[in-house]
């Protein structure tokens, strides 16, 4: 239920996660440099994360139980766990390409 | 529609109708007086939807702040030309970068979660600590950058 119309309110969220979704690009395209097949799932991750500013939330059931930050929180902590074994890995090893 | 903008408790009319079963405290939530209020026991109101939208878009910036700070450390460690004679420098600013990035986006979450709740509740907002954090992380991943382009560049022994 929503008391008054967000309007613009709206819009801004949904930009925002368009944001959010571009930064998720960007990290997949500077993976996708070195190990495509790393950097490939993260790219479609991106296309997930926009889907999921667009998503119309249940408005009764509450965005307070919304999960969709837990999951950007978690997604974020495996992908940067990714990048620091990348970071140490180094670009070269053919097993991961 | 007349709309308060105070997210403070006990600013609003009280109405007998407002009492929730159950519940021994009325939340003047910043949506109206007449606006349903949703019986959640213990869970407070559905706060007005422009909060929220307004809270979750601060988290998404504070995402996004963390994912810049993974890019920039994975970029630091596998495009960064070596320091001279410190081969692991760049891991000594990078992995620093990335576990930042890591502990911001935690945070964020945490500090979401906090602020919705008090939304629901019409209690004041928590202060964000990230500020603070991001600041003094960065400064000191700053002087470690610093220090580790002097010493390359007089060469250590």
């Amino acid at each position: 239920m929503e008391y008054a119309d967000p309007g613009l309110a709206r819009e801004r969220t949904e930009l925002a996660w368009t944001r959010t979704a571009v930064s998720f690009a960007a990290l997949g395209a500077a993976i996708l440099k070195y190990r495509p097949l790393i950097g490939l799932p993260v790219l479609v991750l991106s296309a997930v994360v926009w889907r999921l500013g667009r998503l119309p939330v249940p408005a009764r059931a509450g965005r307070t139980r919304d999960r969709r930050p837990l999951l950007i929180t978690m997604t974020t902590v495996g992908v940067s766990l990714v990048a620091l074994a990348l970071s140490f890995l180094g670009p070269g090893i053919a097993p991961l390409r | 529609m007349d709309k308060k903008i105070s997210t403070m408790p006990g600013r609003g009319i009280r109405r007998a109708g407002m009492r929730q079963p159950g519940g021994e405290r009325v939340t003047d939530h910043p949506g109206g007086d007449d606006s349903p209020v949703t019986s959640e026991s213990g869970d407070g109101t559905e706060p007005d939807a422009r909060y929220t939208f307004a809270n979750e878009r601060t988290f998404l910036a504070w995402s996004r702040t963390s994912l810049a700070l993974v890019v920039g450390g994975l970029a630091i460690a596998q495009l960064l030309p070596p320091f001279p004679g410190i081969p692991w420098g760049r891991h000594l600013i990078g992995t620093p970068l990335i576990l930042l990035g890591c502990a911001v986006s935690v945070i964020s979450y945490l500090e979401w979660k906090a602020s919705q709740r008090a939304l629901r509740h019409g209690q004041p907002l928590p202060r964000s600590r990230l500020p603070q954090i991001l600041a003094i992380a960065i400064a000191v991943i700053g002087l470690i950058a610093a220090a580790l382009a002097l010493l390359s560049a007089v060469g250590v022994p």
